[in-house]
């Protein structure tokens, strides 16, 4: 692979060729949502997950092409498996069998047509239609509540026909948003550490947030751990001039540069919320403790100052608060302090090793990895109650991030003694639907960006 | 190979020395780094085997003559690593002995400035045995100059879990691996 750091983002480039707009719905359609509007469930229909997590059916067809049959397995079999695979992954859709899908017309506008889908099980329709013209590719969307046969919203999008995957998964987004008030995350990115390119060397990549597209953002040629990433920036450790010292670039892997703490050690860089400011892991003397500074340069700032072994900080959301890992008690635990340093006290008192915390996206979970005796799993504590479930058994599982949504965790995990760790995601309220995004070398702290 | 005496003895030694720590670790070789490790460990000798001394021969130590290489002077095992309990970094019995036994080495060798690594066993999270590893290797520095080495003499780095020397899973593997490693890195 060669170097990244003059590479444009596949995410900037696809932009450029994406738009979004409204279409008109086709006739008998009664609402026609304005997508410059915030979105709305439509009040009272859309129930989608009630108090027993339940989620909702929805049946997605494949892609109407008409007229482009040679063009069917470069548009339409992609995008039908994009948005299935998409819309399945959330923890709030469920995509029904497509073997169970009537076949013929996907009119639903009166009770036998719509009765025809809603005898599949399926709540929500999804009916796509798209048309090729030369190398670009339009697809118009209309979401339909089954039950109520009012149309949800409809929607056009169109872009190069490269990118038939990437409009699957704005369209997936867009979904989630008008269902649950959430966007989904399917156009989000997992920055990660990988020996994959050279067992000696550690490198930073990047990829989709389903596994695919990874790529390499940079070529040290030596040690690279510990990335961050918030507000565009990554951090990260690298060995490159043989000591530890912090590194900043953009997201795309451009623009990285050193930033100079004057301290020993440099692990754990964390960003604040608006990438301002710099959290980490200094030492003076072989006394480990977290600093903040600055990310433009200057003055580290000592927010700790016990003997112990302090490491591992994670901002709040709100930028107000840090999580960190001391040991100061004899066994590594989660502390919190305020931004300043002052207020420190212990979160995790179970277990003798607790240790990588990091803030859910509203901030009122704590994701870490927890271990008694034998090996680490991840944990999720509730951080106004302390109440903590455990959401993995099998093998050593640890590094957690959050998805953007909070609906999903991602964490590093080791199957087998002596085996090389791999990345892999959970849904982050039951630990249900794991599901591994990395093969090929160790894998290993993965950091979730929008 | 024809050395002279004086030379051979001291050398042997030092690989007698060297071999015995290869030998705890032996079904794999430790893993080696580029770039940031400047030459071979002394626990993996890579030059020509000597064979050991005869028992006719006194031993002699006091021999004042070293390469002047660097990568060859981390050859020969004249500093002792210093161990330690898992996840902590407070001196043993052992590593004190072993680490003056490298203060009395040192204090002969003025000219020599040397690196000490602080490493760790893979039990632990990435970045913790970053931090721990950092209390380790000054640990060790710490006792050096306590003992009348000049600071200045001395640089430390951490590598966690990151350059192990064997990777078992094993309790003699892991202490291998949770040690203080001493590189020569310049001579003044």
């Amino acid at each position: 692979m060669k170097k990244h750091a003059s590479r444009l983002s596949p995410r900037a480039v696809a932009m450029a060729f994406l738009l979004v707009s409204a279409v008109a719905a086709a006739a008998g359609a009664q609402t026609t949502p304005n997508p410059q509007t915030p979105p709305s469930p439509q009040g009272g229909v859309i129930v989608i997950t009630g108090p027993s997590g339940r989620r909702m059916p929805v049946a997605v067809p494949p892609l109407l092409a008409p007229g482009v049959a040679a063009l069917q397995s470069k548009v339409s079999e992609p995008f039908t498996a994009t948005l299935r695979a998409d819309l399945d992954y959330s923890t709030a859709l469920l995509v029904t069998d497509a073997r169970n899908d009537p076949s013929g017309s996907r009119d639903i506008s009166t009770p036998e047509g719509a009765g025809r889908w809603l005898s599949t099980g399926a709540e929500i329709l999804v009916d796509t239609r798209g048309d090729v013209a030369g190398d670009r590719v339009s697809v118009e969307a209309r979401i339909w509540d089954l039950k109520s046969r009012k149309l949800i919203f409809g929607r056009r999008y169109s872009g190069g026909v490269s990118f038939v995957e990437r409009i699957a998964h704005t369209l997936a987004n867009d979904i989630l948003k008008e269902l649950t008030g959430q966007s989904g995350m399917f156009l989000s990115t997992i920055v990660y550490v990988s020996d994959r390119d050279g067992p000696r060397n550690k490198e930073i990549y990047a990829m989709d947030f389903d596994g695919r597209n990874p790529r390499r953002l940079t070529n040290h040629k030596s040690l690279i751990l510990n990335p961050d990433a918030r507000a565009g920036k990554i951090v990260f450790t690298s060995y490159v001039k043989i000591y530890p010292r912090i590194w900043i670039m953009n997201t795309d892997g451009s623009a990285q540069h050193e930033v100079s703490t004057g301290m020993e050690l440099n692990a754990s860089p964390a960003l604040s919320p608006d990438g301002s400011q710099i959290a980490f892991a200094g030492s003076a003397k072989g006394n480990p403790d977290i600093y903040a500074m600055s990310a433009s340069g200057g003055s580290p700032r000592r927010l700790t100052s016990t003997h112990a072994l302090e490491a591992s900080p994670d901002w709040s959301p709100t930028g107000r608060q840090i999580l960190y890992t001391s040991d100061q008690t004899g066994s590594p635990q989660i502390w919190v302090m305020d931004a300043e340093g002052t207020g420190q006290r212990r979160m995790t008192f179970a277990g003798n090793w607790n240790d990588e915390a990091a803030w859910s996206p509203k901030g009122d979970k704590i994701a870490f990895a927890c271990r008694n005796e034998g090996d680490f799993n991840i944990c999720v504590m509730d951080f106004a109650t302390g109440n903590t479930v455990q959401l993995t058994s099998e093998g050593s599982n640890d590094h957690p991030s959050w998805s953007p949504d909070g609906t999903k965790i991602v964490y590093q995990s080791r199957r087998g003694r002596g085996g090389a760790y791999q990345i892999y995601t959970m849904d982050a309220a039951d630990g249900k639907n794991k599901r591994q995004l990395t093969t090929g070398g160790s894998n290993i702290q993965p950091v979730w960006i929008p | 190979m024809k050395r002279n005496l004086t030379r051979a003895i001291p050398m042997i030694l030092a690989m007698a020395v060297a071999l015995s720590f290869a030998g705890a670790c032996k079904k794999k070789p430790p893993t080696t780094t580029e770039g940031a490790r400047p030459s071979e460990a002394p626990s993996r000798p890579n030059e020509t085997q000597v064979s050991p001394p005869s028992s006719s021969q006194p031993p002699s130590v006091t021999s004042e003559e070293i390469p002047s290489d660097i990568a060859k002077l981390n050859t020969m095992g004249y500093l002792k690593d210093a161990f330690f309990d898992y996840n902590k970094s407070d001196l043993r019995d052992d590593a004190r002995t072993a680490l003056s036994a490298n203060a009395d080495w040192l204090k002969r060798h003025t000219n020599l400035q040397f690196l000490i690594e602080g490493h760790c066993d893979d039990r632990g999270t990435t970045e913790y045995n970053l931090a721990l590893g950092d209390r380790r290797a000054n640990a060790a520095r710490d006792y050096l100059v306590s003992l009348g080495i000049d600071s200045a003499r001395i640089r430390t780095v951490s590598y966690g879990k990151e350059r192990p020397f064997c990777t078992e899973e094993t309790e003699d593997c892991w202490q291998q691996n949770r040690r203080a490693h001493f590189l020569f890195t310049a001579s003044r």
